[in-house]
């Protein structure tokens, strides 16, 4: 605990003139981040707008589930509510007109407000993203200071684990522990719905791999710094074991692994579409795959433009998680 | 006497044709068995109900309804949790996922028997003129929507004129496809009386008696879309409380129904206070949520898991009529062209038996491509109009003149190979099983020289007519639900009848004036028999002389039911599941 505080008063001494490279650094963020955003937009929107086949027909299709040559006042109908027939630019133009208001548009098939049938979502597969973040890094942290740097069974057993849990197919994780721990042995429910219980299994699905990912980057460094003569002075002064690995060791090895965590947000977001279907977990991840392929292009665009948000934002915390650990990046 | 009364009573059963025979194996008095039937108690208190049915099939004006069992009633209370598949993306459309889960909360105006006796619903009574073109509802009074407005004829015009207005979301294709082009007007002859005038006779009450006619508020139809896919309105057996979407559709019961069809198992609201409706798309959680007893009832049991839901559950089939699933053969380019390669084709592959191997029992095989086995008119003896037969393929195609082979063993022709495309789009137009079911065909074809290639499409690709136009493809898996042979002149008719515009519905693109003078024939006639034997004409001329369509499966609807739930049963028009009879047994 003492670790915070250290960071806190330092933090405090080092202001004003580490706050304003702190507000600019945020603020070169912003503007790369709002970049990052229209080009997502702009690059789902053309990928779809310039898929062959008329988008007019593929909607009257798609709603009465047949492949029909409708009539040129069927097909007329709704072009126009779609504004299906006008130029691709302004009909792009129209689009991200919409989006510097923050609006999105209206599903093509849902027939609503994108914003509100990706607001109805998002809450539950961010929740699973981040209790599956949290999850991972227990598991890494765990198994990274029981066993590294050692060299008996359990530190074999742990970087084997490392490695079979990171290249692990979710798909087939998540089956096997529906079908063990669910079906079989009745512990969790089988449709995850919304409780705490149903969390757990798709919560561990996710987390695995990246816990692997996590575990193996952050042991390499954690088996280096061992060596370190800060390790050494502070074994003579007396400190136990774990006590060295804890608080000495982990908070520099860890660094890699919080740069890892950035990328491991974006992956959990994007495993979430597998883990979701296999748990029957509503989310942004099935709202995405039943999207994409329908060819709902404002849903689509609008999942991509949000899933880019997030990915920004985390990689914007991460960098200031970055400087809460090692104060010394502060002054660079 | 109680016996045969037991007899009488169960053949009446409206869901009795579709119950899967599967149970037979077990040995009577076992636990399925009972199951199976009703119990004693309950049948007897049935018996009134079975008076009224008996009456209102008794000619085709009756008043049915308004009977209540009075004696031991089951019991009321609990939630159903319903395990289904797929999630419409409006639950206002005519996909026929979403008709399932439409019976649920809209109720239509005559309903229909496994043996197609048609029963009173929001009309109670009908009267058809002698030429067969005007038809005179009475409906139903003091029913209301469950947002307070009146049923009454007004409500039946305004839901045809929204079905039929291309410029409104609630355009109805479906009703499009079946009656516009026999439609003359729609009629409010008195405050509940509805009279429907046809440009020639048509079975009309066959059309009215399928999911896409369920009755919409017209306060629903008046409103938004977006309203009317989230919330729409009906005067059925159950409200649409909620849809989360990607989960489930939470429907509750109302309290206040007044209007089952005159085959349902009891009048009055539900037993239940409600179902949730829910969407698990994977088989193994589906199944799994079954076994656990946190779905009281599921939809498609997978085929891996057929075998063992027989032994353990209650199952429903019902073998849904129109077209089957079956490869439409592309007539106007590419080797389909010669009706002696279509022939070829389908004496090339034993697809019965690909069938009954991939499906196990899910789906029997289908083999008279033009018709399902689920609709009256079927023809039995087209099942076998291409059993496997690959000497009798080699010699068609050496007719043909496809008489080299390359070195791969594949024929030719003109220095072209005989390739044909199979374009589909696995999840959308077929299962996984069709894609084993396709393989199998492409492996076996190819031992008489057909080089046949599978093409995967999208479901937007699909929808959107990838790989679908002239020349792009030979065959494609298609099917299209309807309750009789009226699929004949929506699949047939030809362009001529849409103003020019090719029927997409054909997309082999072959028109035989003879095969459509005999559906047009049959469509307008009133007589059941003579309106049979012209719709069974067409069939053979389709299947036998054109082949212009090879056979697989016909769709199906399977529900596994738990031990604790009775009297689910599926409708007979299209298999839609019905849960306002059913009850948990204490």
């Amino acid at each position: 605990m003492s670790t915070t505080v250290d960071t806190f008063t330092v933090a405090e001494t080092a202001a004003p003139r580490g706050r304003r490279r702190l507000a600019g650094r945020v603020g070169r963020r912003l503007v790369g981040a709002i970049g990052v955003l229209f080009a997502a937009a702009t690059v789902t929107f053309f990928l779809q707008a310039l898929m062959p086949g008329d988008r007019a027909r593929l909607i009257i299709n798609q709603s009465n589930g047949s492949l029909t040559n409708p009539t040129e006042a069927e097909r007329a109908a709704v072009a126009e509510r779609y504004h299906l027939d006008d130029s691709l630019l302004s009909q792009y133009a129209h689009y991200i007109g919409g989006l510097v208001r923050g609006d999105l548009g209206v599903s093509y098939f849902q027939h609503e407000k994108v914003t509100s049938i990706i607001g109805a979502q998002i809450g539950s597969t961010i929740v699973l993203t981040l209790v599956a973040l949290v999850l991972a890094w227990i598991i890494a942290l765990t198994v990274t200071v029981l066993a590294a740097g050692r060299d008996n069974v359990w530190s074999k057993l742990a970087s084997g684990f490392q490695i079979v849990s990171a290249s692990i197919p979710q798909y087939w994780v998540g089956t096997i522990f529906l079908v063990v721990f669910s079906i079989q042995l009745g512990i969790f429910p089988v449709e995850s719905g919304s409780g705490i219980d149903g969390l757990i299994l798709p919560a561990i699905t996710l987390a695995l791999p990246v816990a692997g990912f996590l575990g193996q980057v952050s042991q390499d460094e954690f088996s280096r710094l061992l060596h370190q003569p800060f390790v050494t002075s502070s074994r003579t002064r007396g400190s136990s074991d774990l006590s060295v690995r804890v608080r000495h060791v982990l908070r520099h090895a860890a660094l890699p692994g919080v740069t890892l965590s950035g990328w491991a947000l974006g992956f959990l977001f994007s495993g979430a579409v597998i883990v979701e279907t296999v748990f029957a977990r509503p989310g942004i991840g099935s709202v995405l795959v039943t999207a994409a392929t329908a060819r709902d292009i404002p849903l689509v665009t609008g999942v991509v433009i949000v899933s880019a948000a997030v990915y920004v934002v985390a990689n914007l915390l991460v960098d200031l998680a970055y400087t809460v650990i090692d104060p010394r990046l502060k002054d660079q | 006497m109680l016996n045969l009364l037991l007899t009488r009573l169960r053949s009446s059963r409206p869901d009795h044709r579709q119950r899967w025979d599967g149970v037979g194996e077990v040995p009577d008095g076992s636990q399925a068995h009972r199951r199976r039937w009703l119990p004693r108690r309950l049948a007897l208190a049935a018996l009134p109900l079975l008076a009224a049915a008996a009456v209102a099939g008794c000619g085709s004006s009756a008043d049915g309804g308004g009977v209540e069992t009075t004696a031991s009633k089951p019991s009321r209370g609990g939630t159903i949790q319903y395990g289904h598949l797929q999630e419409p993306p409006c639950l206002i459309n005519t996909w026929v996922q979403t008709g399932y889960l439409s019976r649920q909360f809209l109720d239509g105006l005559v309903s229909v028997d496994g043996k197609g006796k048609f029963y009173p619903w929001l009309a109670t009574s009908w009267k058809v003129s002698k030429d067969g073109k005007t038809y005179t509802f009475e409906l139903k009074p003091n029913v209301k929507f469950t947002d307070g407005t009146p049923f009454d004829a007004k409500a039946v015009k305004a839901n045809f004129d929204a079905w039929l207005d291309a410029k409104r979301w609630t355009y109805n294709m479906y009703v499009g496809y079946h009656v516009a082009n026999v439609l003359d007007e729609v009629k409010v002859t008195g405050p509940l009386e509805v009279e429907i005038k046809l440009k020639e006779p048509h079975d009309l009450l066959s059309v009215l008696s399928q999911y896409a006619f369920g009755i919409i508020s017209p306060k629903t139809l008046a409103g938004s879309q977006a309203n009317g896919c989230e919330k729409p309105v009906g005067t059925g057996g159950f409200i649409v409380e909620k849809w989360n979407r990607g989960k489930d559709v939470v429907l509750k019961r109302n309290p206040d129904y007044n209007s089952a069809p005159g085959n349902a198992k009891h009048q009055g609201p539900a037993y239940v206070d409600g179902v949730v409706w829910k969407f698990l798309k994977d088989d193994t959680l589906r199944y799994g949520s079954l076994r656990t007893g946190e779905s009281d009832v599921i939809y498609e049991v997978p085929g891996a898991s057929w075998a063992d839901a027989k032994k353990r559950y209650a199952i429903l089939q019902h073998v849904t009529g129109g077209v089957p699933v079956r490869l439409a053969l592309e007539t106007q380019n590419g080797p389909f062209k010669d009706v002696r390669v279509r022939k070829a084709f389908g004496y090339a592959s034993d697809r019965r038996k690909a069938v009954e191997t991939v499906f196990r029992g899910a789906a029997p095989y289908n083999g008279n491509g033009a018709l399902s086995a689920g609709s009256p008119e079927h023809v039995e003896a087209l099942e076998h109009a291409y059993d496997h037969d690959p000497a009798k393929a080699a010699e068609l195609l050496d007719e043909a003149g496809w008489t080299q082979k390359n070195q791969d063993g594949i024929r030719v022709k003109d220095g072209k190979p005989l390739t044909i495309r199979i374009v589909y789009s696995p999840g959308n137009n077929v299962t996984n099983d069709d894609v084993q079911v396709l393989q199998i065909i492409q492996d076996q074809a190819k031992q008489v020289g057909f080089d046949v290639q599978l093409k995967p499409v999208t479901q937007a690709g699909l929808w959107a007519g990838e790989h679908h136009g002239p020349g792009e493809w030979d065959a494609e898996p298609w099917y299209w639900v309807a309750r009789t042979a009226e699929i004949l002149h929506v699949i047939w008719a030809p362009a001529s009848e849409f103003g020019g515009t090719p029927n997409g519905n054909n997309p082999g693109g072959y028109e035989d004036p003879k095969t459509w003078a005999l559906i047009e024939e049959a469509d307008r006639t009133v007589d059941v028999k003579k309106r049979t034997a012209l719709y069974q004409q067409a069939q053979r001329r389709i299947v036998e002389t054109d082949a212009l369509v090879l056979g697989l499966r016909p769709l199906t609807v399977n529900l596994a039911v738990g031990p604790k739930l009775r009297d689910v049963w599926l409708s007979p028009a299209i298999g839609e599941p019905v849960f306002t009879d059913a009850y948990f047994a204490k």
